[in-house]
């Protein structure tokens, strides 16, 4: 079975820790993240007939403000970033976060995740996304389990490109 | 004396008036008894076939209640854990102190017949001709053997796992490779030392060795008392390993093929 490494990144508190939760049961104490800024979490995704061993690196922070190691960002063959719907400072600055993304990982493309949908309504989410200047790939709920199994497999795909 | 027909009259005014007053009373004294009787017969009939079961219950008790006594103990003890170390401490602590008196004990015994052996006079000889390890290492190294416990082959950039040898059960071998690999950078930029490795982690009797190559890194957990030539061994094994690797990239895609690799020239050779 294939391995791939794939990062998780976005501001503090879009989500991306339930996203993984949600997602994945085998997972590391809480404590590490707050230590050394990056927790790693396993899941085996299968889609159209393969498997794939993603290794998850929740990397806390993006923007390259905060003092992360940009090893983190290496050998990475995709990347989820995340922001929280219901919070405008956190998609107000997407492109740039891409960006630096992109440059530490040397990745060509980064899936973006909206999340905390039962936050909005239909309407409002739709006025949000709007807003926002780069393309939302998927728009996800961790608390009630919407699309998130569908997010993991688009960065599982995105990795055996 | 003959009664009177007045008193004859009277006696069965009383007695018919007798009659009327206790007759409930003496329905129920009736009752009663009849209920006693039926009592003592059922009790005749039920006691043994109560006491078979009763024997019954005793013998199967565990397992019939096993399970559920076992998990509400468990869930007493997880509700309670306070109270459960507090009541437990002064126990573990005079076990504990038993342990560590019986291992020092171990201990003298061990580092006693290895002083006896090695310093008998045919080996001080040897060891003079010989002339390669110093006296204390010979005995740190008969008592602490160090022993290669957990090797892991790591993609340097990924975290990923290529390939690893464990001894025992360790948790999950990818997500420690990440986390290592976390690690190691987490420390690397923490003292903005890029260029340079981080090379030893130690923990209680465990002492992790990296060695770090172009694409990979190799850390191998040993326990035990690490003395410079085991170090100086371990090392070139490595190396050895790291450059049939590092020649047939194959084995990076083939976690079988690697272990196999690890478990030959490291912990087979080491064992010969």
């Amino acid at each position: 079975m294939v391995s791939k490494k794939v990062l998780l990144v976005g501001n503090f508190g879009v989500g991306k820790t339930s996203l993984i939760r949600r997602f994945v049961l085998n997972e590391f104490s809480e404590d590490y993240i707050s230590t050394i800024g990056v927790r790693v979490s396993k899941k085996i995704v299968e889609f159209e007939n393969q498997q794939v061993k993603l290794i998850i690196w929740d990397v806390a922070g993006t923007t390259g403000n905060e003092k992360v190691p940009k090893a983190y960002f290496l050998g990475a063959s995709s990347a989820m970033l995340v922001f929280d719907v219901s919070r405008v400072e956190t998609y107000l600055h997407l492109e740039d976060y891409v960006q630096t993304i992109k440059e530490l990982s040397k990745l060509k493309e980064v899936t973006i995740v909206g999340n905390k949908k039962d936050l909005l309504t239909t309407d409002e989410l739709e006025k949000v996304i709007d807003k926002i200047n780069v393309k939302v790939d998927l728009v996800t709920s961790a608390k009630e389990d919407d699309n998130v199994e569908e997010a993991f497999v688009m960065l599982a795909k995105e990795s055996i490109k | 004396m003959k009664k009177s027909p007045e008193d004859t009259q009277k006696d069965k005014r009383f007695e018919l008036l007798r009659e009327l007053l206790l007759e409930e009373d003496r329905k129920e004294l009736e009752s009663l008894k009849e209920e006693v009787l039926v009592h003592e017969k059922f009790s005749e009939r039920v006691a043994p076939l109560v006491d078979e079961k009763i024997e019954i219950l005793r013998e199967k008790f565990p397992e019939y209640f096993g399970d559920t006594i076992t998990e509400t103990i468990k869930i007493q003890i997880r509700d309670s854990q306070d109270e459960v170390i507090e009541a437990l401490y002064p126990i573990l602590g005079k076990l504990v102190k038993k342990f560590i008196i019986s291992e020092i004990e171990k201990l003298t015994e061990s580092i006693n017949k290895t002083i006896k052996e090695k310093f008998s006079v045919k080996e001080i000889i040897k060891r003079f001709f010989k002339n390669k390890k110093n006296n204390a290492d010979v005995v740190l190294q008969e008592v602490f053997h160090p022993i290669i416990e957990e090797v892991f082959v790591i993609e340097r950039d990924s975290g990923l796992l290529a390939g690893s040898y464990s001894k025992g059960n360790i948790a999950d071998k990818d997500m420690v490779s990440g986390m290592l690999t976390a690690i190691k950078s987490f420390a690397e930029d923490a003292f903005s030392k890029e260029a340079q490795d981080l090379e030893d982690i130690r923990f209680e009797t465990f002492q992790l060795s990296i060695q770090n190559f172009k694409t990979i890194y190799i850390a191998v957990a040993t326990s035990g008392v690490l003395n410079m030539d085991f170090k100086s061994e371990l090392s070139d094994k490595i190396i050895d390993i790291a450059e049939i690797i590092l020649k047939d990239r194959s084995y990076l895609n083939d976690e079988p093929k690697m272990n196999a690799l690890l478990l030959k020239h490291l912990i087979e050779k080491e064992s010969e």
